[in-house]
Formats: C-alpha cells, structure tokens, sequence
C-alpha cells in the first residue's frame, strides 16, 4: 500500500494529512512555533506514530503554507491557494467559492468544476482580518478559543468597533470590559469585523455558489454564523477545515507519484 | 488677562496658559477613562501659575476628548488649533507633520491658515501607538528608542503595515541575531515610510515642523528627515502646539470681541471631570 503526505506550515499551526488511494486516513496538527523546520520534524513524527506508519510508507511528499521551503521531506512545494482548492473539491465538488480564515491571513479563492483555482485575494498585511484579531481580543477577555464560538452565538448587542485595526480594537475591547459590557458582545463584534473584511475579500473575486469556509477560522461557529449572516449565503465547512490545505497537498502528491509511475 | 488651551488627546491632555506670553504649561495622563483626569491637569497648570479659574478670560478645549468637556468656554478642532500652534512659533510653516499617541495628521499651511489636510486615526500603524507597543515588546523606553536608532549601522527590514505584524516580525529579527538598535532603525524606518505616504497626498511643502509626543524621538525625526530629504523644524515642546494654538485662538475671540464691543460668548463652565461614556 502507497502512502502519500501533504504538509503545510501555517504561520500559527503546522498541519500534516496521510492518505492512500482513497480517503483521508490520518491528519495531525501541532503549533508552528518559532522553527518550522522542527514542526515539521515533530509534526511528520507524531502524524506517523498514529498511524504505525515509518517515513518509507510514504511515496510522496508535498509541502504548502507560510513554511512550506522549510519541509526536508517533501519532494516539492505547492501553493496554499492551490492545495486549499484542491482540498476543497475533494470534499464539496459543487464549491466555487472558498474563504480561508486562518492565523494571519484571509483568503478567498474561486475555485472551477476541476478543483484549480481561478482567482483570488488573500488578506496578509492588516491582522484586524485574520484569526490573529480573535486571538488577541479572546487573550484580553481570557476566554479558551474553543469557547469563543459558542459565546458569540449568545450576543444580543455585538459592539462595534470604531476602527478596523486590531491593535485599537485590542484598547477598545479592555475599555468596554471596564464598562461592563457582556463578553459575547465583545466576541460577536469581533466576529462582525472580521465578516465585513471577508465580505470586501469575496466581493473582490466575486461570488459564486456554492461556498465553503476553511482554515482554523472555520472551526469557530460564531464566525461562521456572522459571516454567513454578512454574506447572505450558507457556507460549507469542512469535518477538518483546518486541515484542508494539508488535505489538498496530499490529493497532489499521490496525483504527482502516479504520473511518476 | 489669561487664556487657556486645552488639548485632550487620546493619552496625555496637554495645557497652556497665556498671557501675552506662555505663563504656564502642563502635560498629564488624560487617564485611563477618557477625561477623567483632563480638569486635574488644568489645575496643576493653574497652580503653577498661582492664577484661579476664575481669572482665566476664555477656555479652548481641543483635541481627541475635547466634546462636551464642562470647563471650556468652546470648542475647536486639534488641526485649527495645531496650525495656528505651530505658525505662531514658525511662520515660515508650510507643512507639518503631527504624530501623536493613537493617530497621524498632515496639515498644510498658506498664510497661517490650514489649506488642507490628511489624518490616519483608523490603523494603528505610522502613529505613537507602533513604537510603544514595539518599545514594550523589546523592553525598551520611549526615551531610549531614539537615541537607540541612532547607533545603527543599517537599519532591519520591518513592514510597514500592520503593527501586530511588526511586532511579531521584530520578536522574529531579535531571534535571528540582528542588532537591537538595527531593529528599532527599522521600525522608525517603517512609521517614515507609513507617514511620507500619508502627506504626500497634501503635497509636501517647506518648510515641514513635526508635533506630537514622537517628534520628541530623534531617531524618528533622522528617519522622516531621510525620507523628506530635507531637514524638519521640531517646536521646543512638540506636544504643547494643539494647547498653544487653543490659548491663542482663545485671546483672539476675546480680543475681537473687546474691539468690536461685542459681549464674550462664555459658556457656564465648570472645573469638573469630563466623563467619555455619558
């Protein structure tokens, strides 16, 4: 039995997906830390221990992500933008429209019938647009980020934020803590701002359904919702949006050692 | 007579109070609850003065906090008051660059009078707040940032966009082994270029004054100087122009109204606290 390996290095988390000729089989996600060379190391390490698998199962390797030239083991690297197409349409054909919400980045990526992606625009320079809002605003409340999701599905009255900057939302979120204002409130508004910069991302490649979320943003319910809300659609999320990049890698790597054979 | 100005910015309230000349001159924490503690600075300022509030002939308020403040007699926006500020200590003036704690302004000048001008209070980056969140992340004074820079040889490459960004980038350069003082080069580098951006859509003219609590920085004044390619002006006390130009407009509108034996619209102020939240 053939094994083949996506790996991407996000800039937050390192995810790493085993798949053989069918389905996914194993996925594994550590923190990126300050040497992505060792998360990929451990990570790759940990992903086989899981599964009884040595680093000769593995008949292909493909790399993605913020860290991508920093995997010793992958045969080559492939765009994110790419492997979270391509990851996408395994999962949900009909898609052609994918947001990625991830650590310190947003993207929204057209995707066509064949799984390629068409166009996009990524969200890399301000963090108000990323999960790197959230983290920061759930740090100031100290809130698990588990929790955030469920919290922001209870808010009433979401505060708005008087800027789009993360560092000034930061200062207002303690000020409306000093007020007194529910933490849901605080939450949902984040979540309501990170929507508005998504919405300004898919109107830049356009809409088409179906849609789906991925990244680690789309484990969060709350932002799901508000975003849905925002958009007006219902969006698809993957059982293990975060690894869908990953998944995508993988899905090249076997199509790239079949073509080798 | 007296006058005073009252500059309420988003972290320090600044105050001036005048005569003919400056007598007395304060700069405090606003406080952590907007304006709490702005009526406390105006007091510190009149005691050094040894004058009460009673002998001041008109208020200015301006700046950030300056709505609904009850110790004013008026109101009057941070950019009037900034330009007639600075033209009364340069008239040469055309330009100037204010940089305070949670914004950036560009301000152009023609005969004493602001002509036009553009403002980033929307994005943390290319204002005060940058440099004291790096300053904080690399242990470091406000002080010691400037005199810190200027002992680089290069300058590291930090991006300009995103102050959560450039902090992270800055933790990033430090592990790699790059010189402090080449670090905070960079991030000075990085608000020049945000801040050149920023007024060049006024069209930058000389001569240039840079205000607000970072002209204070020389290393940010080198590296907004490299950008220019021309040296700026910097008042004495950069943080006092918004309060100065207060005062000054303050005695003008009592002044015009003495000549034209028009009664002085005062309102019934108040030396109290200045709530943000009512």
């Amino acid at each position: 039995m053939a094994y083949f390996c996506g790996i991407d290095i996000g800039s937050v988390t390192a995810k790493m997906v085993v798949i053989d000729d069918g389905e996914l089989i194993l996925h594994h996600v550590i923190p990126s830390g300050h040497n992505y060379r060792e998360a990929a190391v451990k990570g790759m390490e940990g992903l086989l221990a899981k599964g009884g698998l040595s680093v000769d199962d593995i008949a292909y390797t493909v790399s993605t992500g913020y860290g991508a030239a920093n995997v010793a083991t992958a045969a080559e690297s492939v765009t994110d933008i790419s492997c979270c197409a391509r990851g996408v349409h395994c999962t949900f054909p009909t898609v052609r429209t994918v947001v990625d919400v991830g650590g310190q980045a947003s993207k929204a990526i057209r995707v066509n019938e064949e799984g390629r992606a068409t166009n996009f625009v990524v969200s890399e320079r301000c963090a108000a647009g990323s999960g790197r809002f959230l983290q920061i605003i759930a740090r100031v409340l100290q809130v698990p980020l588990a929790d955030v999701g469920p919290l922001s599905l209870t808010s009433q009255n979401p505060i708005i934020y008087t800027t789009g900057c993360a560092v000034f939302g930061e200062s207002e979120a303690i000020s409306r803590v000093a007020e007194g204002t529910p933490m849901e409130d605080i939450i949902a508004g984040v979540h309501n701002a990170i929507a508005a910069k998504i919405s300004n991302l898919i109107d830049r490649v356009g809409l088409e359904q179906e849609c789906a979320l991925t990244g680690g943003g789309a484990l969060d319910v709350g932002l799901v919702k508000r975003v849905e809300d925002r958009i007006g659609v219902t969006f698809l999320v993957p059982p293990h949006p975060q690894i869908t990049a990953a998944f995508g890698a993988a899905l090249i790597a076997r199509e790239r050692a079949t073509a080798l054979v | 007579m007296y006058y005073a100005g009252v500059d309420i910015g988003s972290t320090m309230t600044k105050v001036v109070v005048m005569a003919d000349d400056v007598v007395s001159s304060v700069i405090g924490p606003t406080g952590a609850e907007h304006r709490r503690l702005a009526n406390k600075v105006i007091e510190d300022a009149l005691g050094k003065a040894d004058i009460s509030f009673d002998d001041v002939s008109y208020v200015v308020a301006t700046g950030y906090g300056r709505i609904n403040v009850p110790f004013a007699d008026k109101q009057i926006t941070e950019i009037t008051c900034h330009a007639r500020g600075v033209y009364s200590l340069f008239p040469s003036v055309r330009t100037i660059i204010d940089i305070g704690g949670q914004d950036a302004k560009g301000i152009k000048i023609a005969g004493g009078k602001v002509v036009n001008f553009v403002m980033n209070d929307k994005c943390a980056a290319g204002t005060g707040r940058f440099i004291e969140v790096i300053a904080e992340t690399l242990g470091l004074s406000l002080e010691d940032m400037g005199q810190l820079s200027l002992k680089a040889g290069s300058c590291a490459k930090i991006s300009s966009t995103c102050t959560v960004f450039a902090e992270q980038e800055v933790v990033s350069r430090i592990a790699e082994g790059v010189a402090i003082e080449e670090v905070v080069a960079g991030i000075h580098d990085a608000i020049a270029v945000r801040i050149y951006r920023m007024v060049e859509r006024v069209k930058v003219e000389r001569d240039v004054v840079v205000t607000g609590g970072v002209a204070k920085n020389i290393g940010m004044i080198k590296a907004l100087e490299d950008k220019l390619g021309f040296p700026v002006l910097v008042p004495q006390e950069p943080l006092l122009t918004g309060a100065r130009g207060a005062a000054l407009l303050g005695k003008e509108l009592v002044e015009k109204a003495i000549q034209s034996g028009q009664p002085i619209q005062r309102a019934s102020r108040r030396l109290e606290e200045a709530t943000f939240f009512e």
